[in-house]
């Protein structure tokens, strides 16, 4: 399939501050709005595949609950163990009311 | 004239620090030395994913192999050092090989307590510390056979519950009167035992085993109050020794592991000690302890290395760790031996409960049942040494960071 961006979820569902877990295309996407800006990133956190949208976002780095792996969501980067390897990051962009991902 | 920073263990702390030492921008050589053949591993993996076949080894490895080369980290893998010399700063090798020193981290961590009963010299006994020791049981896990597991704390517990999900027949043996009951008391214990005991695991508290039977293989065990359990293997979790015979006669300070200070020197100038082996003074309980997790490994080992570089960095991480069991995240920070009171988020019967170890109003311990957000919430409390109301603390409605503010 093409990357393209696909249509994904209202804004409204992600509120400031928060991050929500939602399948695009069969992969599970969080999406985290940090004071009005989104990011979309890969929610399967590369340790043992922990939803990351279940954790802890401070700043720019979201914290895995199961076993602390830290990431940066803007470029993927692992912060912290044990995560092995980084995560996806996608982008992502407003569409009047709905945010579209590119997957 | 460039210096030699000597690690010995090829450990999680072994190659944390071999890292950070290069990060933090060390000239001169960094030689990491290891008994075990592979390259530095986490060994979590080894008594849950890796030992259900789930995880391949690679998954486990610290970093990759080649990322050491290319860090320009000397490694000798498989090597035993034998002996510190302290006075010609040199450590020696098995096999007589010398390697001379500047700088020096202990980080052999330790092995593990051996059982000494008739019948434990028997085929078919295991212990857990190496991914070796890992392979061994996991040739033993066919569905269906009786493992008996003798001892409940996190590595008897955590195998338990795999030996379980891989479908076979689990006894579990401990002189306590719980799993986990020096670490967590008698209450968070009995939940953990209903866990165990709802996956189906026979459990016998308050017994210890004294004879290992069978002719050439174990095929039972005796138990002190007479119970006589048949098995077709046993792995037996008592807990480590550190491993400190390497510095007999090099004046190293050594009690419960190798005595360091908040910056993990030991009292011998230019050698330090991190992980496991290490019992470390920790200024935020002022007291020493020894903790064999895997968070201090990894931190406590970046941390010597600092303080190896001169930078001077106290080590004064909250303590933590998890331990993954059936489909219960078990999360634990900071470090208590006795609590004055002992505070419940939640209820201690339900699938989801934050307990906190209360001493002189404070929070020495927090231990979290599927509740890893409330967990990292109470760190910082446990770390500021604040005084909590205790009410709010209980209170499932009142936001945890809120006391964090206060």
């Amino acid at each position: 399939m093409a990357v393209e961006f696909v249509t994904a979820v209202k804004v409204n569902a992600v509120q400031p501050g928060a991050v929500i877990a939602i399948n695009v295309r069969g992969t599970p996407i969080a999406v985290a709005n940090v004071v009005g800006t989104y990011y979309a990133f890969d929610d399967t956190c590369t340790h043992e595949q922990c939803s990351l949208a279940e954790g802890d976002l401070a700043g720019m780095t979201i914290t895995c609950m199961c076993h602390g792996a830290e990431f940066d969501i803007q470029t993927g980067k692992v912060l912290a163990p044990p995560a092995p390897s980084p995560i996806k990051v996608y982008p992502i962009r407003v569409d009047g009311d709905s945010l579209q991902i590119e997957v | 004239m460039d210096r030699t920073y000597v690690i010995v263990g090829a450990s999680l702390a072994g190659a944390a620090a071999a890292l950070t030492l290069r990060e933090e921008g060390a000239e001169g050589r960094v030689v990491l030395i290891g008994a075990e053949p592979e390259p530095p591993y986490e060994r979590p993996p080894l008594s849950k994913a890796y030992l259900r076949g789930e995880t391949p080894f690679e998954k486990s490895l610290v970093r990759p192999a080649a990322s050491y080369t290319e860090h320009g980290i000397e490694t000798m893998f498989g090597r035993r050092v034998t002996r510190v010399n302290s006075t010609a700063k040199v450590v020696e090798l098995e096999n007589g090989d010398r390697v001379p020193f500047d700088s020096l981290l202990i980080a052999t961590g330790g092995r593990n307590r051996r059982i000494s009963i008739p019948g434990s010299d028997l085929d078919g006994i295991y212990s857990l510390r190496t991914v070796q020791d890992a392979d061994r049981i996991r040739a033993e896990m066919i569905p269906g056979r009786r493992a008996l597991v003798v001892g409940m704390g996190f590595i008897g517990s955590e195998v338990a519950a795999s030996l379980r999900q891989q479908g076979l027949d689990v006894v579990a043996i401990d002189p306590s009167k719980t799993p986990l009951f020096r670490v967590l008391g008698k209450a968070v214990g009995q939940r953990i035992a209903a866990l165990h005991d709802a996956h189906g695991v026979r459990t016998i508290f308050d017994d210890t085993v004294t004879a290992f039977e069978g002719t050439r293989r174990v095929d039972a065990v005796v138990t002190k109050n007479g119970i006589r359990v048949k098995c077709d293997f046993a792995v037996v979790g008592i807990g480590i020794e550190p491993a400190v015979d390497l510095l007999e006669g090099s004046g190293v300070r050594i009690e419960n592991g190798v005595l360091v200070d908040e910056w993990c020197k030991t009292n011998v100038d230019g050698i330090y000690a991190a992980g496991d082996v290490a019992n470390h003074f920790h200024p935020v309980f002022g007291r020493r302890m020894r903790v064999e997790h895997w968070q201090n490994a990894f931190k406590q080992g970046a941390t010597a290395a600092r303080n190896m570089l001169g930078r001077r960095v106290p080590y004064d991480e909250v303590h933590w760790f998890w331990s993954d069991q059936y489909d219960v995240n078990l999360q634990y920070a900071g470090y208590h031996t006795t609590a004055e009171q002992m505070v419940v988020r939640g209820s201690l019967d339900s699938d989801s409960f934050l307990a906190c170890y209360i001493n002189e109003g404070r929070i020495d311990a927090a231990v979290a049942f599927n509740r890893a957000k409330d967990l990292r919430r109470v760190m910082l409390l446990i770390k500021t040494r604040r005084v909590v109301k205790l009410e709010d603390l209980r209170d499932d409605s009142v936001d945890l960071r809120s006391l964090t503010a206060a």
